[in-house]
């Protein structure tokens, strides 16, 4: 079955009685079979989260049909099968990690012995077990990510829908939040995450799609962006300084440069260029 | 379409968030501030009481104290109602509570519940503030307890006791206006401002509608007719005087300010619903 099917999906936002009415998206047509795990790139204001907002509800498509396991998206019993985590959440600062954990968990309709199971569950999952009993308002960022990813797990859901769940964290913060979506990956649950982090979208992702400018403008999947993009880039080894000089005057001659650099530019970042800038990759 | 599901209400997610929304709000400095400061008013009433003479003594202490809890409980009302709900769509919790099987009446509501439960602790600790300082006045002044004292005393508290309610069902008013403010405002501040704003309204409502009844052209008599339905009159609050000088309320008038209240706020809750229902977030 598909987790996420999306026919002919458009937003129109007209703002004021007056204003110019602006196409955040246009014509989205996606499928995200289960156990995908889905990376959505593009660039700030390509309509991510609007996207986001329309598969969980809400928003009101102005155009096209949004299903989650063959439902509509916005019939409320579905999104007990969906778990989401906002871009940069604040939760409530005055609660405390498991008080907040459990007020999601009851908006979920867990009750009992078996909420309390879940909610510790979800707490040890991302490893706050410590930190649990402490006020929300004294976590740091990457921990407030961490309890925001509790709260969307607590239900164990089949569909988890990340909104930049790595934004604005240091990078050990990232690799534990790559560590938590690869486990829910192994747990068979689907994901669906948007990122700037290309190489972490490449590293998590089995598929890859680009958004740009509210249209789905390509996508891949994890294999083809596995091997680095070497049809014009060259490793050279064993060149002496004086070589190298000779060699960057005649790449100049040519209108080319030798570009220093641990690693080749991926396939990844290559096809990301072209989808989101109309094919002039490197372009600043 | 909505479907029907998303229609009806659980009372276990309205608890939720109404128990949600008044832990939080009640932890909240402010909160704390106001209370205080309240409670600091009354204090300063008790000291201050030499000022007046006799039963005298007693209505400058329940003026002054029954003035904070109108003053503080609106200013109470209007900023955390502000805070809980435009604060959460700001910060954009709202969007990871509303990913949950929870209708967006269910939020509203759940969020009206929580605030009128803040109110009503808030109120019942001024009043019983006030009443335990009545009863230190009396005990100090030897009017307590003989037999007759003590029955009028036990009226007094009485009389103290609806007219806590009546202020709580006055801010429960105002909280249900700025709460149907908060739902299409698109911050915090507009949302304070104008409830606020509201509150002057309702205050003056009263002598606005007379006004335009005496002085006004025909047009504004009828705008003064439609001025008198939408907007509640604050005025019909205003017992602490009747009850500060050793009056009481009638059963009659509790329960048509109770019916009034109940009427107000469920006219608000209703718009406010609607409001968020078609609100894009």
């Amino acid at each position: 079955m598909n987790a996420i099917e999306l026919e002919q999906i458009g937003k129109v936002f007209v703002p004021g009685l007056s204003g110019t009415p602006f196409h955040a998206l246009e014509a989205i047509n996606l499928c995200i079979a289960e156990g995908e795990v889905v990376g959505l790139l593009g660039p700030n204001g390509s309509g991510k989260t609007t996207l986001f907002k329309i598969i969980l509800g809400l928003l009101a498509p102005t155009a096209g049909i949004c299903r989650i396991f063959g439902r509509p998206g916005n019939c409320p019993e579905v999104r007990c099968s969906v778990g989401y985590l906002p871009e940069a959440p604040e939760f409530y600062p005055y609660l405390t990690g498991v008080e907040l954990v459990r007020f999601f968990a009851q908006l979920a309709g867990l009750a009992g012995a078996i909420r309390e199971k879940r909610i510790a569950e979800a707490i040890a999952r991302v490893g706050m077990e410590r930190a649990s009993a402490r006020r929300v308002g004294t976590y740091s960022r990457g921990m407030k990510q961490r309890i925001g990813l509790a709260q969307a797990l607590v239900t164990n859901p089949r569909l988890v829908i990340l909104d930049e769940p790595t934004a604005n964290l240091d990078p050990e913060g990232a690799a534990d939040m790559g560590e938590l979506i690869r486990g829910i990956r192994a747990r068979g649950g689907t994901v669906l995450l948007s990122s700037h982090q290309l190489a972490q979208v490449e590293d998590l992702c089995t598929r890859v799609l680009f958004l740009n400018r509210g249209r789905l403008a390509g996508s891949g999947t994890a294999d083809e962006f596995a091997q680095p993009d070497c049809e014009n880039s060259f490793f050279v080894e064993s060149l002496t300084e004086a070589d190298q000089a000779e060699l960057r005057v005649w790449l100049a001659r040519r209108g080319a440069r030798l570009r220093t650099g641990a690693t080749p530019r991926g396939r990844l970042e290559r096809a990301y260029q072209t989808a989101v800038r109309g094919g002039r990759p490197g372009e600043a | 379409m909505i479907p029907l599901s998303a229609r009806m209400l659980s009372t276990n997610r309205l608890a939720a968030i109404a128990v949600n929304t008044f832990r939080e709000s009640v932890r909240q400095k402010f909160f704390l501030l106001l209370s205080l400061a309240a409670l600091a008013l009354g204090i300063i009433a008790w000291w201050l009481r030499e000022c007046s003479s006799g039963t005298l003594q007693t209505k400058f202490v329940l003026d002054a104290g029954f003035g904070a809890l109108t003053f503080f409980g609106a200013v109470v009302a209007i900023v955390a109602t502000a805070e809980s709900f435009s604060g959460e769509i700001e910060r954009k919790t709202v969007m990871a509570v509303l990913a949950k099987p929870v209708g967006r009446s269910e939020f509203v509501l759940g969020k009206l519940g929580g605030i009128l439960g803040l109110l009503l602790v808030f109120c019942a600790a001024i009043t019983g503030f006030l009443m335990v300082l009545i009863l230190w006045q009396q005990m100090a002044a030897g009017s307590l307890p003989a037999g007759a004292s003590a029955e009028v005393g036990h009226r007094a508290f009485v009389a103290l006791m609806a007219c806590g309610l009546v202020q709580w069902l006055r801010c429960s008013v105002l909280a249900a206006l700025t709460l149907l403010v908060a739902t299409y405002a698109r911050s915090s501040l507009l949302a304070v401002t104008s409830g606020f704003a509201a509150l002057v309204a309702c205050s003056l409502r009263s002598l606005a509608c007379d006004a335009l009844r005496v002085t006004g052209p025909g047009w504004a008599r009828g705008g003064a007719d439609i001025l008198g339905v939408l907007v509640p009159d604050f005025e019909l609050y205003d017992v602490a005087d009747r009850v500060a000088s050793g009056g009481v309320l009638s059963p009659g008038y509790l329960a048509g300010i109770t019916l009034y209240s109940a009427l107000y706020v469920g006219l608000f809750a209703a718009l406010a619903v609607y409001c968020f229902r078609h609100r894009e977030l």
